[in-house]
């Protein structure tokens, strides 16, 4: 009774341990498919790294021009119409002629009004400090020169030829040519700000490049990994399978050939005619049909876990009491448990509702439940199906639970995750002799599902196990319909 | 009796062109009202120029370059458009009361004899005219009220501003012609 209340008080529906065990379980399942999955994902990764570099250096390359490029446009532009400015200046004195004077006045003025805003939208655009001053000075030193041009071009308008000559020579050659030296230092930083620029680009490509073959180099590596890690993964699992089906092979053959051998022993002692009495005769009849009926059961419950795993069953829902269920799975199996000389214990709870399962299916299921109970129950053979109905995960509907617990040789937990998979055997099982295919969880575990329930365990070495089956209980209105329909059916 | 039909012929006539001279008199006169289809003929100078008005008179001794300084020291660039064009022949006529012919000598003798300062200079549109006197502080022109813009500072006459009806310099306007 202790032991039963200390596995009562692990409850198989415990949302947080389920879900790391569908985890763990999904995990062991798709390894190949979770390392492709880090592959794409690790791919893409390197792939947006890469665009991001790559944009940051169109984005530097971007600033290069929009910085010292253009600046060095803009300034050869501002030389130009610099001289042009004074280039028109002196044209005017090459003529006496007053109105192509005033159109080289005019030609002047249109290319210093150019060179007035372009030093403004360089003083605008000026950051540094340097260049703040060398702007200003420029201003300075261009307004000075427009002053004494405009005094020439005055003079030369005037007609006072070499009046307009001297003060040129005086005041708007030294003038023009502070003007020259600005623009010439403008220039040179435009031409130091690009090479710097120059250097931050290519550095920037050089550590590109560097990123992009060490980010490659780790993808190529990770993928090689990768694959090796799914071949294994695979190799292995094909080894397991192949040991798994040797050692079913081997099982198979040993519980084909117990039962064979003594049908083949008993026949060629009635063909002997070493039987010859009747009640003999009877009693050999009786071994013959007994081994017989267990070669067909094998046989059945191997070609049941094949057509199960390839999903070939086809399970018919419909509404059931468990307790129907209980009780014929315990009249079928009562011959087995006084063999094993144990007693079966039923615990159903009151008021249980139905359950949508297919009536056959189930009391396979249930049955390989209790035949593992009574071929694992040690030498303690009690044995109690409980029945009583619970909660569901959450948003699923409620579900009815059926339990069998034993309180034999229980189950080491690291087997736990291996009871379910076909053809598994315990070695600790092995060893102590007790015969089985490795079928009977598995093919309980495959219908269990088929009708929308699971299998979950509970098990501690030397106290006992507790597999308890899962279903979901029928919708009231459901079972209503399905009553309904019924009766139409037997009324038409 | 031929004597006294000539002598009375000759009264006629006599009369007639007396009459005409005083109509024309009458018609180049200040207090002539404006007609339908003038336009003032504006005087400009640079912006720098501090003058803001001259008489006629003074107007006429500048333009006939018997004045070779303004009163801030810069020294009178005489600005004229080219011969035969209305707004020169305006001036010639409202501010010089000379023909081409007499304008050319005046200014030939002066410029010999030394009573002349100022040889004007010639341009052959309104535009070059305007640029002309905006680049030359000392400079002094004429243009037409409609051609006249902000680069360049128009004078009084006689007190009376270009949009002064009784402003005394007017010229026939183009849309008339």
């Amino acid at each position: 009774m202790n032991e039963s209340t200390k596995l009562e008080r692990t409850n198989p529906a415990d949302p947080r341990r389920r879900l790391w065990k569908s985890l763990g379980e999904l995990t062991a399942r798709h390894t190949s498919s979770l390392l492709m999955f880090m592959v794409l994902c690790v791919v893409l990764a390197v792939g947006a790294f890469m665009i991001g570099d790559l944009h940051t250096a169109s984005v530097q390359t971007q600033k290069m021009y929009a910085g010292a490029v253009r600046g060095l446009r803009e300034i050869g532009e501002l030389q130009y119409e610099a001289q042009e400015t004074r280039r028109s200046t002196l044209y005017a004195l090459t003529t006496n002629d007053s109105n192509l004077q005033v159109e080289y006045a005019d030609q002047s003025r249109g290319a210093d009004q150019l060179v007035t805003d372009g030093i403004k939208r360089y003083l605008a655009e000026a950051r540094a400090p340097r260049e703040v001053e060398l702007g200003k000075r420029l201003q300075a030193d261009w307004s000075a020169y427009l002053k004494v041009r405009d005094e020439v071009l005055a003079s030369i308008l005037e007609g006072s030829t070499k009046e307009a000559v001297d003060m040129d020579l005086s005041g708007g050659v030294p003038s023009f040519e502070r003007v020259r030296q600005d623009l010439e230092e403008v220039k040179r930083l435009y031409d130091e700000q690009a090479s710097d620029q120059l250097a931050l680009v290519d550095a920037s490509s050089r550590r590109s490049v560097i990123r992009l073959v060490g980010v490659l180099s780790f993808t190529l590596l990770f993928a090689s990994a990768s694959v090796w890690a799914i071949q294994r993964s695979k190799m292995l699992n094909a080894v397991r399978l192949a040991k798994l089906q040797m050692d079913f092979v081997a099982s198979v053959s040993h519980e084909l050939r117990t039962p064979l051998a003594v049908i083949c022993a008993s026949a060629q002692n009635i063909a002997d005619g070493v039987v010859d009495e009747k009640e003999q005769l009877a009693r050999y009849g009786s071994v013959i049909r007994h081994h017989s009926s267990q070669l067909t059961e094998l046989v059945n419950q191997i070609l049941q876990f094949a057509a199960t795993h390839e999903g070939r069953n086809r399970y018919t829902l419909r509404p059931l009491e468990v307790r129907s269920v209980i009780t014929s799975v315990i009249t079928n199996t009562r011959e087995l448990a006084e063999e094993a000389g144990a007693v079966i214990e039923e615990h159903i709870a009151a008021d249980l509702p139905t359950i949508m399962a297919d009536f056959s299916a189930l009391c396979q299921c249930l049955q390989n439940l209790v035949v593992n109970a009574l071929k694992y129950g040690g030498k303690n053979p009690g044995i109690a199906v409980w029945a009583m109905s619970g909660h569901g995960e959450k948003g699923k509907a409620d579900e009815v639970w059926i339990s069998v617990e034993d309180h034999g040789i229980g189950i080491d937990s690291a087997e736990l995750k291996q009871i379910f998979e076909p053809f598994y055997r315990s070695p600790a099982v092995t060893a102590a002799q007790i015969h089985g295919t490795g079928l009977g969880l598995p093919l309980a575990k495959g219908i269990a599902e088929a009708m929308g329930g699971k299998i979950s365990v509970v098990s501690k070495l030397g106290i006992g196990s507790r597999f308890t089956l899962h279903l979901p209980a029928a919708h009231p209105i459901k079972l209503e319909s399905q009553n309904q329909l019924e009766q139409r059916v037997s009324q038409s | 009796m031929n004597q006294g039909l000539h002598r009375k012929i000759g009264l006629i006539v006599a009369g007639i062109c007396l009459l005409l001279s005083t109509s024309r008199g009458g018609a180049t006169g200040s207090s002539r009202a404006p007609a339908v289809a003038d336009e003032s003929l504006a005087v400009i100078v640079n912006q720098s120029n501090p003058i803001e008005d001259l008489s006629l008179n003074e107007l006429r001794t500048v333009f006939l370059g018997e004045r070779s300084h303004w009163p801030n020291g810069r020294r009178i660039t005489l600005v004229m458009m080219d011969p035969g064009l209305a707004e020169r022949k305006a001036v010639l006529r409202d501010v010089c009361h000379m023909g081409e012919t007499e304008f050319s000598r005046h200014f030939l003798q002066g410029l010999f004899t030394g009573e002349v300062f100022v040889s004007p200079k010639t341009l052959s549109t309104p535009v070059g005219v305007r640029k002309f006197v905006f680049n030359v502080p000392g400079a002094i022109g004429y243009l037409r009220a409609s051609d006249v813009n902000s680069t360049v500072k128009v004078i009084k006459i006689n007190g009376r501003a270009p949009e002064d009806p009784e402003y005394p310099l007017r010229i026939e306007s183009r849309s008339a012609k």
